[in-house]
Parts: structure tokens; sequence; C-alpha cells
């Protein structure tokens, strides 16, 4: 342990539950915004974000009516906090929905557990909707050997899956250690503070640990 | 033949990509590449039918080959139909989240285009309409889909803008009357042609929808 550790320790343990949370979403916002596949959902976070934008405007609300200037000034700062972070959530469940409608095939095979109840709803609600679609577009009149939208067969797959080769920028929260880049003989180690530029594949499994942060 | 159609389709896909708009739907043309695909298939039961499915590809190799082509390109119109049809219900479906009223739209230019009978009847003609009546079935059920979802985070407009918000208050003229509107200060009345000082949050549905402008 060195004096980064106790430092970063102490700052942990002095920053409120708050403000980590609003760290930690903007981490997750980033996160999602850069890697390929989608990411688990944050089950607690997302309600303890809600919960507090919720009450922040059950408080603004309750304030308007005072024309007291100094409640009034308090009232436009909590007011801008509250559409940033109301972008924030906005933007990250944005992130998501269009990953679940470019690749839901491969999401509802792989990674379902990661969607968010009403994700997983509006997945299976989408593709029936667009399955009846073609259905009665054009599918009705296949033989039916061809009706299936996710054949693999034949040479080509029709699941469309997210590139997990794609180079993203990451930073090292934890000292992670030697990493081997696969199909080639490229190996390096990632230590605390260091930022690479990596395939996702490489790192997918350090990000999902919480060691590595997208950036 | 084999193909050729589908090719056309796909053309046409990649077209509407890089369009605002959404060009007509090529009923005609997926309807050749459909029928197609069941001659392609017909051909394909009438080459297999004097082997009584015992057919062994190694013994008669250009019976086979005539076999995987027929398949090959049986799968390639798929392909192409579902690529025509995906791009547009993409479109669409962008369409729902920036909160443009399709079925609305497509009815007024019907109406423009058609010029005796009512919109609903130029609606059915189909030529003036550029969706299909799937596809309208489809935008309408894919509304109720996205507000099923949207309806679930009460606090938070989904479809709202995208961009980081920089100021709480921000100035906007008003290009189209627009009514009166209830805010936290009180109701403002929006007549064309005046200035006001909003906040972004209370007027971001009427800039999407063209009432306001936003004044830097």
């Amino acid at each position: 342990m060195d004096i980064d550790d106790i430092l970063a320790e102490v700052t942990q343990a002095a920053s409120p539950q708050e403000t980590r949370d609003l760290q930690e979403l903007t981490r997750a916002w980033v996160a999602e915004r850069v890697a390929p596949e989608i990411l688990p959902y944050p089950d607690a976070l997302m309600e303890r974000v809600l919960e507090r934008i919720r009450k922040q405007i059950e408080l603004v609300e309750e304030q308007t009516g005072n024309m007291d200037p100094k409640t009034n000034f308090r009232l436009i700062v909590i007011q801008t906090e509250l559409e940033r972070f109301k972008f924030l959530v906005r933007s990250f469940l944005r992130a998501r929905i269009t990953k679940i409608d470019k690749h839901p095939l491969h999401i509802s095979q792989n990674s379902l557990s990661y969607l968010s109840q009403s994700e997983s709803r509006y997945l299976t609600a989408h593709q029936t909707l667009l399955s009846s679609h073609y259905q009665s577009s054009f599918l009705s009149q296949f033989p039916t050997s061809l009706h299936r939208l996710d054949d693999t067969t034949g040479g080509i797959s029709m699941v469309d899956a997210p590139d997990a080769d794609t180079a993203v920028f990451c930073r090292a929260l934890n000292d992670v250690g030697v990493v081997n880049v696969e199909g080639t003989d490229r190996a390096f180690e990632i230590n605390r503070g260091d930022c690479w530029v990596v395939r996702w594949s490489v790192i997918r499994d350090s990000v999902l640990a919480g060691d590595v942060e997208l950036i | 033949m084999y193909g050729e159609l589908g090719n056309k389709l796909v053309q046409h896909a990649k077209r509407t990509q890089s369009l605002a708009h959404l060009p007509p739907y090529q009923t005609e043309m997926v309807r050749a590449v459909t029928r197609e695909v069941r001659d392609l298939d017909k051909d394909v039961s009438a080459i297999l039918e004097p082997f009584a499915g015992s057919f062994d590809p190694s013994t008669d190799a250009p019976t086979a080959c005539a076999l995987i082509v027929n398949h090959m390109c049986m799968k390639r119109n798929k392909r192409c139909l579902l690529a025509y049809h995906r791009v547009r219900s993409d479109k669409l479906e962008e369409m729902c989240w920036r909160g443009i009223d399709v079925l609305e739209r497509q009815q007024q230019q019907s109406g423009k285009n058609g010029a005796e009978g009512s919109a609903s009847l130029g609606a059915e003609v189909g030529n003036t309409s550029s969706l299909s009546p799937e596809e309208e079935e489809y935008v309408r059920q894919y509304s109720d889909l996205l507000a099923a979802y949207k309806g679930q985070w009460t606090d938070i407009d989904l479809t709202g803008s995208l961009e980081p918000p920089r100021d709480l208050f921000i100035d906007v003229r008003v290009l189209k009357d627009a009514g009166e509107i209830q805010t936290e200060y009180g109701a403002i009345t929006l007549t064309k042609n005046s200035q006001f000082y909003v906040r972004q949050g209370d007027v971001e549905r009427l800039i999407a929808q063209g009432y306001l402008q936003r004044l830097c």
C-alpha cells in the first residue's frame, strides 16, 4: 500500500453518497456510450438517483411560490442541477435503447440479464412488432423454410453482433496486471492510473469488475 | 431474375438512409422479389421431385449446383427484403423518437397530393402515401410501445434533447402562434414574433415541434 492508496481511501470515505452516486452515474454513462456492447444495468444506483430527482422536483414545486430572493436563487441552482441530472439519465437510457435496437437478437440470446425489467419488456415487444411487420409485409409468402429470422446456417449468421474488437480508451482504477491481446503476441501490463487504447474484448472483464473505467 | 431486383431494393434502401424524408414504399418491387422467391422455390421442388427425397449431391453435381444457386438466391432476396424493411422501420422509429407524428404528416401530404377526395381517401389510393399499410400499422404500434416505455420514467422526458443543458433559462423567439403555456412563473401567451426568456425544460417540446426558435 503506498501513499496514493491511502489518499484514495480517505477521499472515498470523505465524499458523501450523493457525490459518489453522481460519479458512478457519470462513469456508467460514459462507459455505456463508449463500449460496443451493452453493460449491466445499475439497478440500485438508478433507483437512488431517480428517488433523489423526484425529491428535488418536489422541493422545487414546494418552493416556487416563495419570492424571497435568497431561496429563489437557491432554487435556480437546484433546478440547473436537476436538469443536468435528468440529462445524464436520459442520455444513459437512450444509449442503452440504441444498443438494444441495434443488436436485439444478440442481446436476447447472450446478455438478457444485463437489461432492466422494462428494457427487456421493450426488447421483446419490439421484436414481436418487427417480426409481425416483416411477416405481413412479405415473409408470409415465403416458403416456410425461410421464415426464421435468427438463421445461422449457410455461412451467414442472421444475428448481428456488436464488434468486440473495437478500440476503446480506458483508464485503470486499480492494478490489473499483465493482459494478453488475443490473436496477437502482444502483452502489456496495466497499472493504476494508466491510460490505454485497447480492444474492448481485452479489457471487458476488468471494466465489468470495476478495475478499469472507459473514457 | 436471380437477385437483380433485390439489388435494386438494396440500392433504394441505401439511398433512403441519407434522405431526410421517407421515399414512397416500393410495393411493386417488393412484390416482384417475393414472387421471384416463390418461383425459385417451385423450381427447387421441381428439380427435387424425380429424386423422391433420395437425392445425393455427390453423384449428381450439376443438379446440386443448380439447387445451391437457387437456394442462395432465395436467401439473398430475403436478406435484401429484410434490409429494405429494416431501414425504413428504423427511419420511422427515429421519427417516433423525435416526436414527429408520421401518420398525420402522411395524411397531410396525401391530402395535398390527391387533389380530389378527402385525406383518408388519398391514403387508401396508396400511391400518394409513402408508407405501406403495414408500415402505418407498425408506426402506430411502435408509438404505443414507446409511450409505454417512456411512461415508466415519469420525471425524465426520454425524448428530450440529447444536448447537454448549459443554461436553465434561454431566449426564444416565437415562429408560430402557439397559444398559452403554463410555467412555474405563470402563464405566457406565445404570439408570433415575440421573444421570451423562459426555462428550457418548459419549452423544449415547442422548439422540437418548430413553434419556437432558440436564440443564442
